[in-house]
């Protein structure tokens, strides 16, 4: 797929069919997640690549917005290492390698949802928990993966409003 | 360009002709930045565009690691309004997602550039807010400068194995 049409046409994706990806293709996507940007190019991301129903079936359990994960094919969990990047530059290079990932999940013809984590304590302290998180390391997000059962057309967000030439 | 192309051979351009880039081409970057998802879709994003040689020289003296400014053809402060959030907590994720469109469009359209940081370092996002007369609750997360490239990079070979976990860490 062509890359503007990629970024224009890419949406949040709930539901999906039951067929699995296939390990290449999340190979793939890990790629793109690890070639964005990062403050000092330090890459201090982390990735934990879900396919067990059980696991995934317990991330509903604390957070009430990822119920699509009964039907995802996968779930990537995106990780900050602390010790990596010290200050809070993490957090803008972990979501742009996210952001990579659901561009490159669209271009390939799956569909994935942004499940926040970070920075609310309680579902970061459930994801350290149930994937045995060591304490230098904070989950950014969830992305929920699989083939998409739903069309969704692009949206047009461009608001000129939000756009200010030389100062405000 | 094909979308996995322009993913993975994105590189930080520093080097530029100093060609203007056409305003439509500013608008499409800028587009692909508002197609960025955010939680709860706030889109607490704003964007200042300064093609102005003297705005790009006041930041280079405030953060000397914007020295491309110097042959770029436009400075994009991509900021955020906190206020705008319904999701408290998550504008710096909303607004780097945005950054990272505006990357990857920056290289499908044959342009270069390189995302410089600001935000959190208190005395550069003031002089910054200062600088650009933001209002007192936006903050400038990044200034991207985009050009012309002057210089060729191959794509980077990032990917760690080691920094894949299967089902737990």
């Amino acid at each position: 797929m062509e890359a503007i049409e990629a970024i224009m046409g890419r949406r949040s994706i709930r539901r999906y069919t039951d067929k699995k990806i296939p390990e290449e293709t999340i190979t793939k996507l890990l790629k793109a997640a690890m070639n964005a940007p990062s403050a000092h190019n330090k890459q201090p991301w982390h990735f934990i690549v879900v396919d067990d129903r059980e696991t995934m079936l317990k991330i509903p359990e604390y957070h009430q917005y990822s119920k699509m994960l009964e039907n995802a094919s996968h779930a990537i969990v995106v990780l900050g290492d602390n010790n990596i990047q010290t200050s809070d530059f993490w957090v803008h290079d972990t979501s742009a390698a996210t952001e990579n990932i659901l561009i490159a999940a669209h271009a390939m013809g799956l569909g994935a949802v942004w499940l926040g984590i970070h920075p609310h304590e309680s579902l970061i302290e459930g994801t350290k928990k149930l994937f045995d998180i060591p304490d230098h390391v904070t989950p950014l997000c969830i992305i929920s993966l699989g083939y998409p059962d739903e069309n969704r057309s692009p949206c047009e967000n461009y608001n000129p409003e939000r756009v200010h030439k030389n100062k405000w | 360009m094909d979308a996995m192309k322009a993913i993975l051979g994105r590189r930080s351009i520093r080097k530029f002709t100093g060609e203007n880039i056409p305003d439509k081409d500013i608008k499409k970057l800028l587009e692909a930045a508002m197609a960025a998802p955010s939680a709860c879709n706030q889109q607490p994003w704003h964007f200042v565009v300064a093609k102005g040689k003297k705005t790009h020289e006041k930041v280079m003296e405030i953060q000397p690691y914007t020295r491309m400014l110097e042959n770029a053809s436009v400075a994009v402060f991509v900021c955020a309004d906190p206020d705008l959030q319904t999701c408290p907590g998550f504008w710096v994720q909303d607004v780097s997602a945005a950054t990272e469109n505006l990357l990857l469009a920056v290289t499908a359209m044959g342009y270069g550039a390189t995302w410089c940081g600001l935000y959190p370092n208190d005395d550069i996002v003031w002089k910054i807010k200062e600088l650009l007369d933001l209002p007192k609750q936006v903050v400038p997360l990044n200034v991207i400068a985009i050009g012309v490239p002057d210089e060729e990079k191959p794509p980077s070979e990032r990917y760690n194995e080691e920094r894949v976990h299967y089902e737990k860490w």
